[in-house]
């Protein structure tokens, strides 16, 4: 389960930053986030939907330890984000849209390596590692340099990396980004697999196709504030436009 | 410590799987210093050899004196004399190369000489031939007919020679052969493993961090349940190693073009051998480890710093001259180790190599010398990690 309670987050800008913005920007920091707060939970998959600069990332990195709130606070399987780090990192599995990978690895030895990261026994990593070589298909090509493989290939070694360590929840960051619709399908089916699983899974996505198919709950966030928040069949019932997509576009302008 | 082996292990293998860090850790120092070594020593051995047999091309305009010189040249082999020049234009044929020098001697040099004054014999070369060896070598051929002259003089005066001489310098240089070379050669060895060992931990600095930024594994690293600090230690703890092997591997390839400089004298070629016994290479060595825990700690904080590969390697090259400048310092005559530039990094090791390749390192500075790298490299440590640990910096640009 995932509590985010109040959550704020500032940034402070660089002169160079202010410079870039524009004669428009005057101020010392960016409220990235504020006073944001939902529940995400198990055998349920949570959306996280917004615009570019909405957030998002800001929030599930935040969830995933990567930053610290500047106000309220988040709970992943029961753990503080600030003060139990280590603890919330154990539970969780992280995968964005442009995760990189080690190109002068093998898809064995970078999961291995994680798996070693995460403290997994020799037995319990050996099985695991048949598990999800079979789920993805990555057995055939997994002795090569990642940097040999295609970017289909090369997300399901993310995938494997992301889940190795059977974590009770999943964070994906745009997982289906400039990926082709074949290997979107995998991370969809994976993504529904977690929830069959009774694993948290909190996904943002920019597709709104992806939102209708896979949302159980739903929050949209806009400059930063929440916009929206339910379930989606809560979401279907208040729409007053005919697709998601037209609904999703009324909230935001109507912010 | 299983999870720092664990990451050390990960980020080795990655490094030595670049190629630009292998070339630039194994294949320069290893091949490239000891071709280009060899190939330089030996051209200027060899250029050398050729500009001291080379038969010279000398106008000589005698004015019907010094027929005891004009004797003395004529009957060298290496010499071409050419006699048919007018004096006026012996400049004109240098200038066009048509003699390599001349020697004009004066109208009045015999009667001069015969009334026991001096007599003068001009010499034109061109300084800027190779070597001035053109100059070394008539000045040789003049300088034993002047030997002649003064030794008739004595004889014709009844007085013995030495009464010219009263004091004779009888000179003992009690430096030993390593010490002399250490305090001319040794400059050399620094300036080789200071630059490689910073070199050598150049790449993998970027690589390990701007390029992890830029990958987008430096994320996805960060979530796993391991200290940022252990990270950072795993790759700080590579990046000291590929310094200290990229320095190693230099010295090595030292060794191997003096094996492979076949002209070079034996008794030089056995000093520099003895030079390198094993108490002195340790004692190089000892040093060489906190100055790369100071270039690992230093280089990592810029490239964690920078957004992205291309920004490291802009913000790092350029200290490349940085390094380079104290190195090239302690070969300056007059800087010597003392307990004020035992405190300047760099120069500091410049130094203490120069001094312990001869033999002549004073325990006190030389531990000064390791007092002032190990608090520098504590510090950088220090201060890398603190700036590791900051959002702003490892996520500028992400």
């Amino acid at each position: 389960m995932i509590v985010v309670d109040h959550v704020a987050k500032t940034f402070p800008v660089s002169r160079q930053q202010r410079r870039e913005m524009g004669p428009g920007f005057t101020g010392s920091r960016i409220d990235a986030l504020r006073g944001v707060s939902f529940t995400c939970n198990p055998g349920r998959i949570f959306t996280l939907l917004g615009p570019n600069g909405a957030g998002k990332t800001t929030m599930l990195r935040m969830i995933a330890t990567m930053l610290r709130p500047t106000d309220g606070s988040i709970t992943v399987a029961g753990f503080d984000v600030v003060r139990e780090a280590v603890e919330v990192r154990r539970r969780i599995g992280f995968l964005t849209g442009n995760t990189g990978l080690y190109d002068r690895l093998t898809p064995d030895e970078l999961i291995r390596y994680y798996a070693d990261l995460y403290g997994l026994e020799a037995r319990a990593f050996a099985q695991r590692r048949e598990e999800i070589y079979a789920l993805l298909g990555i057995g055939e090509f997994a002795g090569r340099r990642i940097g040999k493989l295609s970017s289909g290939m090369k997300q399901k070694v993310s995938l494997a990396r992301t889940i190795i360590h059977n974590p009770d929840v999943v964070v994906f960051d745009e997982p289906t980004a400039a990926l082709d619709v074949v290997t979107s399908r995998a991370i969809i089916q994976l993504i529904r697999k977690c929830r069959d699983d009774r694993k948290t899974v909190i996904f943002s996505t920019h597709r709104m196709g992806e939102v209708s198919l896979l949302s159980d709950d739903l929050a949209i966030i806009h400059r930063g504030t929440l916009i929206f928040s339910g379930t989606y069949k809560d979401f279907e019932n208040q729409m007053q436009t005919r697709s998601v997509e037209d609904e999703f576009v009324r909230l935001v302008e109507a912010a | 410590m299983n999870r720092f082996v664990t990451i050390f292990r990960k980020e080795f293998t990655d490094t030595i799987r670049d190629r630009r860090t292998l070339v630039v850790m194994v294949v320069f120092p290893l091949v490239l210093v000891p071709l280009l070594m060899t190939v330089v020593t030996n051209m200027q051995m060899s250029s050398m050899k050729k500009a001291e047999e080379k038969v010279l091309r000398v106008a000589l305009v005698p004015n019907g004196n010094a027929p005891g010189l004009v004797a003395m040249l004529t009957a060298r082999s290496d010499l071409r004399l050419v006699t048919d020049i007018p004096p006026d234009s012996v400049q004109a044929f240098l200038g066009s190369d048509s003699v390599d020098a001349a020697v004009v001697i004066d109208t009045g040099f015999d009667a001069a000489v015969s009334r026991m004054a001096s007599g003068t014999v001009r010499l034109f070369y061109r300084s800027s031939d190779d070597y001035d060896m053109v100059k070394r070598r008539l000045t040789g051929i003049i300088g034993e007919f002047e030997k002649q002259i003064v030794a008739g003089r004595f004889a014709a005066l009844h007085v013995d020679a030495r009464i010219v001489n009263p004091v004779v310098v009888e000179e003992h240089d009690v430096a030993s052969m390593k010490e002399r070379i250490g305090k001319t050669v040794g400059g050399m060895v620094p300036y080789l493993f200071v630059i490689f060992c910073f070199m050598g931990s150049m790449y993998p600095a970027i690589d390990l961090a701007a390029g992890e930024k830029e990958r987008g594994t430096m994320e996805t690293l960060l979530t796993a349940p391991v200290s940022w600090f252990l990270f950072l230690l795993g790759k700080f703890a590579v990046v000291v190693l590929t310094g200290i092997l990229s320095a190693c591997v230099s010295i090595l390839g030292v060794l191997v073009a003096l094996r492979r400089i076949s002209k070079m004298p034996p008794e030089l070629m056995n000093a520099v051998m003895a030079i390198l016994d094993v108490q002195t290479v340790l004692l190089v060595l000892s040093l060489l480890l906190p100055l790369a825990v100071f270039f690992a700690a230093f280089l990592l904080s810029i490239s964690m710093f920078a957004k992205s590969y291309k920004e490291a390697q802009s913000m790092i090259s350029p200290l490349t001259i940085v390094v380079i400048l104290p190195v090239l310092m302690g070969l300056f005559p007059g800087i010597a180790l003392d307990p004020v530039t035992a405190l300047i990094p760099v120069l500091n090791v410049s130094l203490a190599t120069k001094e312990i390749i001869a033999g002549t390192i004073q325990t006190g500075l030389l531990l000064e010398v390791y007092g002032s790298l190990v608090v520098l490299a504590g510090l950088a440590l220090f201060g890398c990690a603190r700036w590791f640990e900051r959002e702003g910096t490892i996520f500028r640009g992400v």
